[in-house]
This record gives C-alpha cells, structure tokens and sequence, in this order.
C-alpha cells in the first residue's frame, strides 16, 4: 500500500512538473509570437515609409525637371521621353542600373544646369559664338554642382555631368572617351538624340523612327557606345512610339 | 556610463530584454536572477533604469521593490519598470505602493520596451 501511494505521490508530482514546464514554453511561444508581431508591424511601416520617400523624391525630381522645362516650349516633355527610352535600353542592355530610381533621376534632371544659361543665348536663332558656346558648355558642369550636396541622386549627378561626352572622346565638359564615360551616360546620349530626331523643331519637321535608327547608326563609334546601340536595336518600333505618344 | 538592470528569474526573458536593448540609447546592461541578487547588484552599479520580474525565488520583486527604493546610492533614483503577468490587477498595486514607476506586461511589446527606453534616454 504504501509503495503504491509513494507512486501516486511522484506521479502527481512529476505530472505537476510537466505542467509547469509547459506552462514555461508557451509563455516563451507567446513572448516569440509578440517579438515576431512587432517585427511584421515594423516592416510595414518601413515599407510605407520608404514608398513615400519615394514619392517624395520624384515629386522633388518633377518640380526640379519642370522648372528647366517651363523655359523651352519646344522641348515640351523631352526630359521625360528620354527618361523613358534611357530605362528601356538599359533594360535591354541588363545594366545593373535598369531598374534604378536614381538614374531614372539622372536622365530626368540632365539639363538642370541649363537655368545658368542666359535666355539670349538659350533662344538664340542664329549660330552662338565661342564664348556663347562656352558658356552653353558650362551646364553639364552647372547641373552636377546643383545636385552635389544632395545624397539621393547618387548615379543622377554623373549622368547630368557626363550626358554630353562623346565616344571618341571629343564631347563636353571632361572630354571623356570610351567606358570612361558613365554607361548610364552613354545610355543618356542615344536616348537623347532620339528624342531630339523624332521631335518637331521649329527649324526641322520630325524624322520618323527609321530614319532616326539609321542616322544613330551613322554615329556608332564617333558618338555612341557600339553596345549600347546594340541594346537600342533590339527595342521595337512599337514600344519606341508608345513612348513617344505617351510624352507627347 | 549608465546603467540598466534586468532582473528575472527566466534566463530566456533576461537574454530576450538585454538583446533588445544592445546597443540602444547607450546604457550598460546588467542581470540578476532574482530579488536578493537584484538588491546586491543594484548597489554596485547605480542602475538608473531597473527591469524587475515578480514572481521570482528568494525573494519576489515587490520586496525587491521596497528594498531598491530604500537605497541610498543603489538604485533609490532608478526609474523601477516591473514585468507583469497579464491581469495581475492586484500585484501592480501592490507594486506601485512599493515604489514601482512603470508596467510593462508580458508577454511584453519590444517595441514597447524600446519606446520606454528611448523616452528616458
């Protein structure tokens, strides 16, 4: 009899401390749980946040853009365009920077430095003078001095420096060549000229797509960086006009 | 350099409340295990934030309470935060006559613990 209560006893309490070690381990489950709740809850906010960072910097970008443009009625949403065309061949291309707010950035802001440009020189019909062109010049120079305090346009401020380097090297301001030449630059430089063919002026009616492909064509070496017209050929004429029709 | 002290006998909520608060707002981290080692150590260090369990062997947090309170260079200034079981109604009474500041209940919020932190920082 009284082995058989010594068991009951030990039973009991060790059925006592299996509940407490239970009891233990889901308190630790919940205190897991709740780390785990508050992970999520600060992810979300960080998510949300980093979307209206987002927000904000393109509003910033757009507002900056804008102002450069409101000074050339011909441009119209040139800047916009040629963001649209630079993200497609750099798609294309698969450069590390294809999907790239910051660049992005870069290609819409290219002629900030242009607010430096007195308008008689800006609007100038005729063929600028030396010191005129000089002047003219200085934006890239301008532009990237503009941005340089500013930590979010990164790769922005070497495309606004260098979108008017030139594959021989014989381009401005710094005279690079080759792939010295920022590729988001060079990238820049073909969906500028683009833009700039298919466009009306008011001295020129607007080439179509084609002639604009053979005319790029014509610069490949002197101008263009041969693989970055490589990657441009691959865009289909259709998905060029979609462009053009949206920013227009 | 100043000074936080955990007190629990659970070295899982010790370990969880020190590695949620490395490296926030600068305080050196201390632990106990229990009340009596709590009382000794505050005295040694000068925590000016102390976390304090309740239920904890030799001697709870609320009489850990009373004694912290009552030192004169230990931990008589700290801000007193004590870790409470939820619906313990009556213990955070009991804790609040013997000179607790602050509830946090487990399980607890880390954010919670690190906004509380933050804001005495």
């Amino acid at each position: 009899m009284s082995g058989e209560g010594t068991t009951t006893t030990e039973v009991a309490a060790l059925q006592e401390r299996l509940e407490s070690v239970e009891r233990s381990a889901a308190a630790k489950e919940q205190q897991l749980e709740r780390y785990a709740a508050d992970l999520r809850e600060t992810f979300k906010r960080e998510r949300e946040r980093r979307h209206e960072l987002r927000r904000s910097y393109m509003a910033t970008v757009r507002a900056l853009c804008n102002a450069v443009e409101a000074r050339d009625a011909y441009t119209g949403k040139h800047a916009e365009r040629v963001a649209a065309y630079g993200m497609e061949i750099a798609r294309q291309l698969d450069a590390p920077f294809a999907d790239d707010p910051e660049v992005e950035f870069g290609f819409l802001l290219h002629d900030v430095g242009k607010v430096a440009v007195p308008d008689a020189i800006l609007w100038k019909p005729e063929p600028l003078t030396q010191d005129e062109r000089s002047l003219m010049e200085q934006h890239p120079i301008v532009g990237w001095e503009i941005l340089r305090e500013i930590d979010f346009l990164g790769e922005a401020k070497l495309v606004v420096r260098h979108h008017h380097e030139r594959w021989d090297g014989t381009g401005y301001p710094d005279g690079l060549a080759g792939e010295l030449i920022p590729l988001a630059a060079r990238v820049f430089a073909v969906a500028d000229v683009l833009d700039a063919l298919t466009t009306v002026r008011p001295y020129r009616p607007p080439s179509t797509v084609v002639e604009a492909r053979g005319m790029i064509d014509d610069s490949v070496g002197s101008h263009f960086d041969p693989e970055v017209v490589a990657a441009f050929r691959q865009i289909s004429d259709a998905t060029l006009d979609r462009i053009r029709l949206e920013g227009s | 350099m100043r000074s936080v002290l955990i007190v629990d006998d659970d070295p899982f909520i010790r370990k969880l409340v020190s590695t949620t608060l490395e490296d926030v707002a600068g305080f050196r981290l201390h632990e106990a295990a229990n009340g009596v080692e709590a009382v000794e150590r505050a005295a040694e260090i000068r925590p000016e934030l102390v976390f304090l369990d309740i239920d904890m062997p030799r001697m709870d947090g609320i009489t850990a309470c009373r004694h912290l309170r009552a030192q004169e260079e230990g931990a008589g200034n700290a801000t007193i935060v004590m870790l409470t079981a939820a619906g313990a109604t009556e213990n955070e009474d009991r804790a609040r006559s013997a000179g607790a500041d602050l509830f946090l209940t487990k399980p607890f919020s880390p954010l919670d613990l690190l906004r509380l932190v933050d804001e005495l920082a």
